[in-house]
């Protein structure tokens, strides 16, 4: 597969201050000011090719956010080379973001006291989309999006959810080639997550249109992603498939019980389940072996022992994949 | 050319959608504009009317030149008012990865899209009250007029310039609240008779940061009171202009946006 997006050797590293804390600290960084420079990315090279779907994991600060900027051709590398779609993002900048799409999920590129439908008018204008392209491609948009009737109401009033969705058309009005989003699904509640996970699937097969995808959440990757990248503390630490990153995880679920009765004394510790919190003596989080037991196997067990008033079932945190992959793989897999 | 232009043209229609959003804050916005700008030539009127003057101008002359300054901020303020506050609040909260996300220069991206309606009380105070002094000064001759309209491009120039600088600034001075104080203090020489500054003042005020053009000089040309070494000071202004353009282009690659 030819890559369509080549990084080399990607490093950015900027200045900060340490500022500490407390009032003594507070006053003296007044006169003082440490200066503390921060890798944000460390020499990380990866190649991507047409129609995949990237997904690119890390805790918070792994600097995931910060390597998805310089694709985009928004900060300029400390140093490396970037090349997607012949373009050196930074340097061609006005070129090259007209063919792709970003949706940053804490950053709006809607107009916050307009209706979205005269943000799209604005990337009408700005990409210079034709009139009946524009109109087909809105409907199409909105219509899988399932939008059709928010898009006249003003920005502010719109839910999370709604607004996400709205940014997803602001970033495909244009038929991008290449979808960047950084953290798409944060803060969203269930339903939403899914209809834009399954607006992601369907863009990517009928465009066959290239997904970057920044996430500290796994199920995004899981949903979506064909090929995973490990970014933490600005070192690529996994770059592989999916079906290897799982090998990894090994199969693993956590469930988080709220018991209706006191479970003090019970040890729920056995091959397959291992306790990861006990918050109390009604509230415990287990973690639960997958590949040894299925889940609805696990509950129906668990609930012949013990009554419980709440569950919730959950993907490892990201930070334990990290851990759980050097632990495995001793660090970088290059 | 055509792209550049519809951008334009949505941009302010935006803004006028934004203003109607919030009516009463434009209404008042304006009003408050419109009324700090007309209570500062009435300290002119107070300073006449105790019998004092600034030397060699008369009270119809100072309220031109001050009408001018008006009328010119008014019409920066309008272009390029949003540009110091939006690009400020972008490199705090690190969303200036939005505009970079056009393929449009930047800065033209910003201007468009922060068309400040609130700045149309100020202009047209201005006007109302270069109407008022002009109406007051005797007959102006064709050739005045069209001496003051380039000197007045001129001088829009300049603020313009100055608008850009500060909001270059304000991608190394992260939140600075207090850049465009820098600007006004600068520019409140362009509201009085230059010939009553030190010489040094006046030349610094024709030649490096030439705020003198901003009201003074155009106010001049419609006086007959300009000389031919004032024309010199045009060039200047356009490029303190070009100054400023660079420098926020410059200042954009210095941009590091906040941890996401």
């Amino acid at each position: 597969m030819m890559p369509v997006i080549d990084v080399q050797h990607l490093t950015k590293t900027y200045k900060t201050y340490k500022r500490g804390a407390g009032m003594g600290q507070t006053f003296k960084s007044f006169f003082q000011r440490e200066e503390v420079v921060v890798h944000a990315v460390n020499d990380i090279s990866f190649a991507i090719g047409q129609g995949e779907i990237c997904g690119i994991l890390g805790p918070n600060g792994a600097g995931k956010s910060t390597a998805i900027k310089m694709l985009c051709g928004a900060l300029y590398p400390t140093s490396g080379e970037i090349q997607v779609l012949g373009y050196s993002p930074a340097r061609d900048r006005k070129r090259y973001v007209g063919k792709i799409g970003a949706v940053f999920g804490q950053k709006s590129q809607l107009i916050w006291d307009i209706p979205p439908i005269d943000s799209f008018h604005m990337n009408k204008a700005i990409y210079g989309i034709a009139n009946p392209d524009f109109k087909s491609r809105l409907e199409e948009l909105t219509e899988l999006l399932d939008i059709a009737h928010v898009i006249e109401k003003p920005t502010r009033v719109l839910s999370l959810g709604e607004r996400m969705k709205c940014e997803f058309v602001m970033a495909m009005l244009h038929r991008p080639d290449i979808l960047f989003l950084d953290e798409p699904t944060i803060g969203l509640d269930v339903i939403a997550k899914v209809k834009i996970r399954e607006f992601i699937r369907q863009m990517n097969k009928k465009q066959n249109m290239t997904c970057i995808l920044t996430t500290h959440d796994l199920e995004d990757v899981e949903e979506l992603a064909h090929r995973v990248i490990v970014i933490n503390h600005g070192d690529k630490v996994f770059d592989d498939s999916l079906q290897q990153l799982k090998l990894f995880l090994g199969e693993k679920k956590r469930v988080n019980f709220t018991f209706a009765e006191s479970v003090q004394g019970t040890v729920f510790d056995n091959a397959y389940t291992k306790v990861i919190d006990r918050l109390s003596d009604f509230q415990i989080t287990l973690e639960v072996d997958t590949a040894h037991i299925s889940i609805s196997d696990f509950l129906e067990d668990i609930s012949r022992k013990h009554r419980f008033s709440d569950i919730s079932v959950k993907e490892l945190p990201i930070q334990q994949v990290v851990m759980n992959i050097y632990e495995n793989a001793g660090g970088v897999d290059e | 050319m055509k792209r550049y232009l519809d951008v334009y043209k949505q941009g302010m229609y935006s803004a006028l959608q934004s203003a109607a959003a919030y009516r009463m804050n434009f209404i008042v916005s304006s009003l408050i504009t419109l009324a700090g700008n007309i209570l500062f030539p009435l300290v002119t009127l107070l300073i006449y009317r105790a019998g004092t003057s600034f030397p060699g101008w008369g009270l119809y002359e100072v309220l031109l030149i001050q009408s001018v300054f008006t009328m010119s901020s008014g019409l920066s303020s309008l272009i390029f008012g949003g540009v110091l506050w939006t690009t400020m609040s972008h490199v705090r909260e690190g969303s200036f990865e939005v505009i970079l996300l056009k393929p449009l220069n930047p800065l033209f991206f910003i201007i468009a899209t922060t068309f400040s309606i609130d700045s149309v009380g100020l202009f047209l105070g201005g006007v109302s009250l270069f109407i008022f002094a002009a109406m007051h000064v005797g007959a102006i001759p064709v050739l005045f007029w069209l001496q003051f309209a380039g000197m007045f491009i001129a001088g829009t120039a300049v603020l313009a310039g100055l608008s850009l600088m500060m909001a270059a600034i304000s991608f190394k001075w992260v939140g600075n609240s207090r850049i465009s104080e820098l600007a006004d203090s600068v520019l409140h020489i362009g509201k009085y008779p230059l010939p009553i500054f030190p010489k040094a003042v006046q030349a610094a005020a024709t030649m490096i940061i030439p705020v003198g053009m901003v009201g003074f000089l155009p106010a001049s040309a419609l006086l007959g009171r300009v000389h031919a070494s004032d024309y010199a000071a045009i060039l200047p202004c356009f490029l303190f202009l070009a100054a400023g353009i660079w420098i926020y282009r410059h200042m954009i690659r210095l941009y590091e946006g906040v941890g996401g």
